[in-house]
């Protein structure tokens, strides 16, 4: 089994309890407008270029002979100033959780563990569910709760804890600005609320779009007695996207 | 403390009061002590009395330049026969403010030589002119503290703080520099202890006191002699073992870091001793001083530090008083003469010479790594044997401070180690895995990647790196380090003393690399080393796990001359009380592992880059340079720089 990782990040202090290994799934069915890691949108594997940096030397556009180099019509390994980036890496389960066990000892003294993340983890169930089977440490998942309902029930099974994001309450909104209907990320969470583990619900705060008095009630309704947060907007967020040739669509909103 | 004086200080108001010394020396003919004695002389009456509005612990140098004793021809006449370190003065010393303080000035005159007893009379005639003042002011609390000090014992907390205050700045005023502060909460305690019992101060009226005493630390510093602003070793230490090994942590331990997080000036510097008894409270309230920005507290680990120097030959109840240096050399206060900056050995350098001779005849990795070790003897060797005659120029205050001297050792740092580790990794997976021909690869890094610049993203960006927790590439810096041990080991100087390694790098993380051209990790010619134990500065690291990790696995204790391991953390990190907590325990982490000593940087490089541009708006914002921190907007641009680099990739 291979997973698509974009990114492995130590000590992430942001993602559950204690000091944490995060782990960043490539690949979303969300495109929410505000997302700060637009990498992890695209399932496959992709180049990020640090474009403004670039001195346009040439040498990754000429010919080399790497395989891993085809698909993206520029050689990843030429770049003397270290620009070129490949955003998404395959990993087998046994290799990934030989990595992530490394720290284990670390985790235990303080009360830490692997945080799932990405993109969206459930995407790549398969891998999640071997991988996380194979860890012996807490675990935690940081999910959109869009995926199948068989999907999202085997996940949580594996999971110490679940970070949830309710991002619009109303139906139309989250079409609107995640490009889906939230009609099963509700019902996934009344699951969720059943299953017996330990949960957080979590809210982006979007300027003018999540973080309305309107869509904030609405949010807090259906979250009643339930452990909630709400999460910052980054004011970075937009910094990654020309990096992957890609519009910020809150570009020119003011934060 | 006064929010007025807080602000004079800070705005530099006080500058004002100084002037040059009107009076000229005469030294022709005198010998070197009488010149001191004069110019120490001179100095204490030129100066003028300043009580600042508001102020408890009062002294203010008003006389900016000290006058060489020697002209320049003298210098020269003195060096074709002496070795002169730095400046000439014995320095990077930690005095016995301990029983200065306690027994006063008057009897120390009597044990003192004619030298010392005119610097004493110095002193009384400054400090009574002071007193004098005071009353004309009509400060009557300052000038009753000035009848007792500096001629007799303190009696009360704030005696002992005004008599290390006059005692500190009469040091400085002797021309002395690097004179560190010591085990401040273990000498002063008992004079805050005794007070708190008779109900004189609340813990809230000490911290009052305390940061009016701290501010004296920032009042002449930018006088202080040093390689940039903030290079001025006023290195304060506290916690740690006694010299029974009882913990030694106090409540004024918890107070003085308090203090330095609500004032947030450079000095004193803080560093904070611990050990693997040392429970995770400690360690936040040095991080919450880390979230402050000023690059300290510096940690130091009391298993390594004290078995290390034991393993010297150091005294256990020595060790166990140990001290840090302007920067992080570890010395011991009062009976030691430690030279603990002597010299230098270049890592780089060493691995750049092997590679131009040995690369050729050397078939396998072993046969290089064996002309890498006999190198690194052999320039240890011409290191030592360049070191002889150190002359300093007597100090006799300093002398009268110091107690019985017991530690003429010599120090020398370490430059460069990832950079070396990293270079010889590559070099065993490239040439002596036959991907590269030894001419092909020296062409390569002779030519600046030029030739073969293929090469140089593989090299820089795609090969392991020391820093995370890589073994074939950390187990090569275990044994550059032990080899440097060795080669140390055995070799006496001609004080006495002996030669001890370390893994700081001071300024030589510029100086070294400048010495060289590229090296085989891709670093380009013209760029700087990591500062002191620390990875190269483009090694893309996974994260604080995997750098912990690869930095414990050195036998550490055996280069103890010190240099810390420096982690950047971006300002973000330390948002509340979990965060603060998560980082305590990495930092408990790496000092339960085996770690000797650490430094923490919460730092910002969007706010740097701004203050590059925008000096006028940062004036308060302080960056760690290699082992005492600065006011960013006062540094030359080459280390403005090079603190930037590294925060590039920040975790």
């Amino acid at each position: 089994m291979i997973g698509t990782i974009f990114d492995i990040k130590e000590f992430s202090l942001h993602d559950g309890p204690g000091a944490r290994t995060t782990v960043f799934f490539k690949g979303c069915p969300l495109r929410c407008r505000w997302c700060h890691n637009p990498e992890g949108l695209k399932a496959e594997s992709e180049l990020m270029i640090k474009r403004s940096l670039c001195r346009h030397c040439g040498r990754c556009l000429q010919p080399c002979e790497h395989p891993e180099c085809e698909p993206y019509e520029r050689c990843i390994h030429a770049c003397p100033h270290g620009l070129i980036q490949v955003s998404g890496e395959k990993y087998g389960v046994e290799e990934l959780a030989e990595i992530l066990m490394r720290h284990v000892d670390y985790f235990r003294r303080c009360g830490g563990g692997v945080t799932f993340s990405g993109g969206e983890p459930l995407m790549q169930s398969q891998f999640l569910l071997e991988l996380a089977r194979k860890l012996d440490c807490h675990v935690a998942l940081q999910t959109s709760g869009y995926a199948d309902k068989d999907v999202f029930q085997a996940v949580v099974g594996e999971m110490d804890f679940v970070m949830f994001d309710i991002k619009l309450a109303d139906r139309q909104q989250h079409m609107t600005y995640t490009g889906v209907f939230n009609d099963r990320i509700l019902a996934n969470l009344d699951f969720l609320r059943r299953s017996g583990t330990d949960f957080l619900i979590r809210t982006p705060l979007i300027p003018g779009i999540t973080d309305t008095e309107e869509n904030l009630d609405a949010i807090q309704r259906i979250v009643g007695g339930d452990p909630w947060e709400t999460l910052p907007y980054n004011p970075m967020a937009g910094a990654k996207y020309p990096m992957l040739g890609m519009h910020y669509a809150l570009q020119d909103r003011k934060s | 403390m006064d929010r007025a004086l807080y602000e004079l200080i800070q705005k530099k108001k006080h500058h004002m009061y100084r002037r040059e010394l009107s009076v000229s020396l005469d030294f022709a003919g005198k010998p070197p002590e009488e010149r001191m004695a004069m110019r120490f002389e001179k100095l204490c009456e030129a100066e003028t009395p300043v009580i600042l509005p508001g102020e408890e612990i009062c002294y203010l140098r008003t006389i900016s330049r000290i006058p060489d004793i020697f002209s320049e021809a003298e210098w020269q006449e003195i060096r074709k026969t002496k070795y002169i370190h730095e400046l000439g003065y014995m320095s990077n010393v930690s005095p016995d403010y301990e029983s200065v303080i306690r027994d006063g000035l008057l009897k120390r005159r009597e044990a003192a030589d004619e030298y010392g007893r005119r610097a004493i009379d110095a002193i009384f005639g400054l400090a009574d002119r002071y007193r004098d003042e005071a009353v004309k002011q009509g400060r009557r609390d300052i000038a009753k503290t000035l009848e007792r000090v500096p001629r007799y014992g303190a009696t009360s907390f704030r005696e002992a703080l005004q008599f290390f205050r006059i005692l500190h700045f009469s040091l400085w005023l002797e021309g002395n520099y690097h004179i560190t502060v010591g085990r401040f909460d273990q000498y002063m305690f008992p004079y805050l202890q005794a007070d708190m019992e008779k109900g004189l101060y609340t813990e809230e009226s000490a911290l009052s006191l305390l940061e009016d005493f701290f501010l004296s630390f920032n009042r002449d510093s930018d006088l202080y002699p040093g390689v940039q602003q903030g290079d001025n070793g006023q290195s304060m230490v506290l916690g740690g073992m006694d010299s029974e090994g009882n913990d030694a942590f106090n409540l004024l331990s918890k107070l003085c870091l308090q203090a330095s997080e609500d004032l947030k000036m450079i000095d004193p510097k803080i560093n904070l001793r611990v050990s693997h008894n040392t429970p995770l409270e400690i360690y936040e309230m040095g991080t919450r001083l880390t979230r402050a920005g000023l690059g300290f507290p510096q940690y130091s680990n009391d298993d390594a530090v004290i078995e290390g120097l034991t393993d010297l030959g150091y005294d256990l109840q020595d060790a166990r008083d140990y001290v840090v240096a302007a920067c992080w050399e570890f010395i011991i206060p009062k009976v030691g003469a430690d030279i603990a900056n002597i010299a230098a050995l270049s890592f780089p350098k060493i691995v750049d010479t092997c590679l131009h001779r040995k690369l050729a005849v050397c078939h396998t990795f072993e046969d290089f790594m064996a002309a890498v070790r006999q190198e690194i003897h052999e320039e240890c060797g011409r290191i030592c044997s360049s070191i002889q005659n150190v002359w300093f120029i007597p100090s006799p205050l300093l002398r009268l401070c110091m107690g019985e001297i017991r530690y003429r050792n010599e120090g020398i740092h370490g430059t460069g180690i990832a950079t070396a580790a990293d270079s010889l990794y590559a070099i065993q997976k490239y040439v002596y895995g036959h991907e590269i021909e030894p001419d092909a690869f020296l062409d390569m890094i002779d030519s600046d990647f030029e030739h073969h610049g293929e090469w140089l993203p593989k090299l820089r960006y795609e090969t392991e790196k020391m820093g995370n927790d890589v073994d074939d590439v950390d187990t090569i810096a275990v044994e550059l380090l032990d080899d440097f041990a060795d080669a140390l080991a055995g070799r006496k100087n001609d004080r006495g003393g002996i030669f001890r390694g370390g893994t700081g790098s001071a300024m030589y993380y510029l100086w070294h690399a400048d010495e060289i051209g590229a090296s085989p990790d891709g670093r380009r010619k013209g760029e700087a080393f990591g500062a002191n134990y620390s990875p190269s500065l483009f090694a893309k690291t996974k994260g604080p796990f995997s750098l912990i990790k690869s930095f414990v696995k050195p036998n550490l204790k055996r280069v103890i001359n010190g240099g810390p391991l420096t982690l950047e953390f971006h300002s973000s990190m330390f948002t509340d009380e979990a965060c603060i907590q998560k980082v305590a325990q990495l930092v408990k982490t790496y000092i339960d592992l085996g770690g000797h000593q650490l430094q923490l940087n919460a730092v910002n490089a969007d706010v740097l880059r701004d203050a590059q541009q925008h000096p006028e708006d940062h004036q308060q914002l302080v960056v760690r340079i290699w082992g005492w921190s600065a006011y960013f907007v006062e540094l030359d641009k080459e280390y403005q720089d090079h603190v930037l680099q590294r925060t590039e990739y920040t975790i």
